[in-house]
């Protein structure tokens, strides 16, 4: 099979022209329009990089397998995982997102439930301590900050 | 002789107690990355390029731990090839081929040691081709004008596939993806382009967050594809008995595969795979049937050991004095200067001589800390090889989290560094090189300032690009680059093959 290169090659192509079109758009500069501007280097990049999709369209490489089924829930998991982490790193602070991101991933990817995310608590509060004493750096404590006052 | 005044000027700064500090830490780092699976040298870099801005380091601070860890990664890619027949990194291949076998006889510290010895001195050959060339290099760079550099930018870019290089049009595509997402921003005009209204890409896209990404996250998601996350048993090492008559023996061998692998890492498109080949064959070839080559042989692994890190050091040449990094791990070093708001090129050796020269003196005295690391240490970083992915990476993923959020304390950041690391899944899967969009997203501002400057003084007559024989010689070189790996790649890449196929079947 052919048609991932062939798909990528579409989706560029649609890119550059989109880009292209786009340059064509951008407000004349200060000062009048001359012979090179702005739009002067995107349009040539669009152009190269048409000419080849245009190439990967035609002349496709054979396939690479796609994850299925379990792997490729794995996959999306640890994506989330990488969200949440970084939806949850302020407000519940370095410490706690990292033990639950740290040791899910560790969990996911095939270590004992307590080890991974005995991993991740020990990794989030190591590297804490780290930047904060010995780099002087802040990062966020969230909601461990109530030990802070005491 | 004023390079020797410059390179004592350099010594100063290296041997600065918190500069040999941060090389000794690098050396170290760097070792453990390179011997580390799926941890190549130019990912380890990024990874703490973040950190570097962190500590608030100085410039040449930065860069001689960088350097430091890019030496290190070199030495580090022959533990898992000799212990376990895994390369590391790619250059490290031709190690597998006699220093598995070594292993296999017993003789896994001897391997070592002779890798360590060999690397030393193809390190060394190579910073004095540097300290001799660079110089050279540079002061005719400055010949160069605007026309000239765009041809080089389009040079680096096309033969930056190699010749090994697989299908040339998509280095192209890949670069050309990078250098659209170098156009988003502010111009330097005023002009905004491509920010859709949105504050935070004024200022355009930072490329660290997009180099980590690119590496780090999609590594990641590589491991947990192929449910590689198990590890290897625990590895032994013999104690080490080496005399040395064996050491003198291998001398040649390291000589001549220094040598060569600096002059592969100087050209363009050959790089460390292509050293540590023809060290190897090259080897192979003069030593003839007096050797025991695929069995075991010391020369064998101290041949494309000292091809490769030659190499390594071969390829700063171009990075320093042309502001073009020919691999992947020299334009993650590239990506270091450039955000430490230093100009790479010909400028750099009068402009910030200290940098340069510190950065130089630092690779020598990182040499001799990281054969003094790994004679003695190598069983720490054999212990530490054993550790197993599933608590590695996830670890490496929050190293690469809290780098990038202390550089601006932005989630809006994190989230671009995951985009671009699922992006770089995608790209991997689908076979498209990586190395041409960090290329070009780096080098995008400097050759559209080249191009415009070029046109804007022909009045927009576009053949002015072509115009001298300087350029034309460039677009040559760049044209045949593009062109060999069609005619020459697929012969290379079955010989490499067969040459590793072959190392193989004597397991």
């Amino acid at each position: 099979m052919t048609l991932n290169d062939r798909i990528f090659g579409i989706l560029m192509l649609v890119l550059a022209v989109a880009y292209g079109w786009g340059a064509t758009q951008f407000p004349e500069p200060f000062g009048g329009a001359e012979s090179v501007g702005p739009e002067t280097f995107p349009k040539v990049i669009a152009v190269v990089l048409a000419l080849s999709s245009l190439y990967l369209i035609v002349k496709p490489d054979p396939d690479n397998a796609w994850p299925k089924g379990r792997i490729a829930l794995e996959l999306i998991i640890a994506v989330l995982v990488l969200i949440a982490y970084t939806l949850l790193l302020e407000p519940l602070g370095f410490i706690l997102a990292t033990l639950l991101a740290v040791g899910t991933l560790c969990w996911r990817m095939g270590a004992a439930p307590v080890r991974a995310y005995v991993t991740g608590g020990v990794a989030g509060v190591v590297v804490y301590l780290l930047f904060t004493f010995a780099l002087d750096l802040a990062l966020p404590l969230g909601v461990l900050s109530v030990l802070e006052g005491s | 002789m004023e390079t020797l005044g410059y390179l004592i000027d350099g010594f100063g700064v290296a041997l600065q107690p918190h500069n040999l500090m941060f090389a000794l830490m690098g050396a170290f780092l760097g070792t453990l990355i390179g011997a580390l699976p799926g941890l190549g040298p130019a990912n380890g870099v990024a990874i703490l390029i973040p950190l570097a801005f962190t500590l608030g380091l100085r410039p040449e601070t930065a860069l001689i731990m960088l350097t430091a860890v890019y030496a290190g990664a070199m030495y580090g890619g022959r533990i898992s090839s000799i212990l376990l027949n895994i390369p590391g990194d790619e250059p490290a291949m031709m190690t597998c081929l006699d220093g598995y076998p070594m292993a296999q006889k017993g003789k896994a510290a001897e391997a070592l040691a002779i890798s360590a010895i060999a690397s030393f001195m193809g390190s060394l050959i190579a910073t004095v081709g540097l300290i001799l060339l660079a110089p050279l290099l540079a002061k005719f760079a400055l010949t160069f004008g605007a026309a000239e550099y765009f041809a080089l930018f389009v040079l680096a870019f096309a033969t930056l596939g190699g010749i090994t290089g697989k299908n040339p049009v998509k280095t192209i595509l890949a670069a050309a993806i990078g250098l659209m997402i170098a156009t988003v921003g502010i111009d330097s005009t005023g002009t905004q382009r491509f920010t859709f209204g949105i504050l935070e890409l004024y200022e355009g896209i930072d490329f660290i967050i997009a180099i980590v990404g690119l590496f780090a996250i999609s590594e990641l998601l590589f491991f947990i594809e192929d449910r590689a996350g198990g590890g290897k048993g625990p590895m032994v090492v013999n104690k080490l008995k080496l005399s040395w008559k064996e050491v003198r023996e291998i001398m040649p061998s390291s000589i001549r595969g220094g040598i060569l692998g600096f002059i592969a890492g100087v050209l363009p498109g050959a790089g460390a795979s292509l050293g540590s080949f023809i060290g190897y064959t090259l080897e192979k070839k003069v030593v003839g049937k007096k050797g025991y080559f695929g069995e075991g042989d010391p020369r064998g692994v101290a041949g494309p050991e000292a091809g490769n890190n030659g190499a390594s050091s071969g390829a700063l040449v171009p990075m320093l004095t042309l502001g073009v990094p020919g691999s992947g791990t020299t334009a993650v070093l590239l990506a270091l200067l450039i955000s430490m708001n230093i100009t790479p090129g010909p400028l750099m050796f009068t402009q910030n001589a200290d940098i340069v020269w510190g950065v130089i003196a630092a690779l020598l005295i990182g040499n001799f800390l990281l054969l003094l690391l790994n004679i003695p240490l190598v069983g720490i970083f054999v212990k530490l090889l054993s550790v197993p992915p599933k608590y590695l990476l996830p670890i490496v993923t929050m190293v690469a989290f809290v780098g990038i959020y202390s550089i601006s304390n932005s989630a809006f950041d994190l989230y671009f560094m995951v985009a671009f690391g699922v992006f770089g899944y995608f790209l991997r899967k689908l076979e498209i090189p990586m190395v041409p969009i960090i290329l070009g997203l780096l080098l995008g501002p400097e050759m559209e300032k080249n191009l415009r400057h070029t046109l804007d003084i022909a009045d927009g007559d576009w053949t002015a690009l072509w115009d001298s024989g300087l350029a034309i010689g460039l677009w040559i070189v760049a044209f045949v680059g593009l062109v060999l790996p069609y005619i020459v790649g697929p012969i290379l890449r079955r010989r490499m093959q067969a040459a590793a196929g072959h190392g193989n079947q004597t397991d």
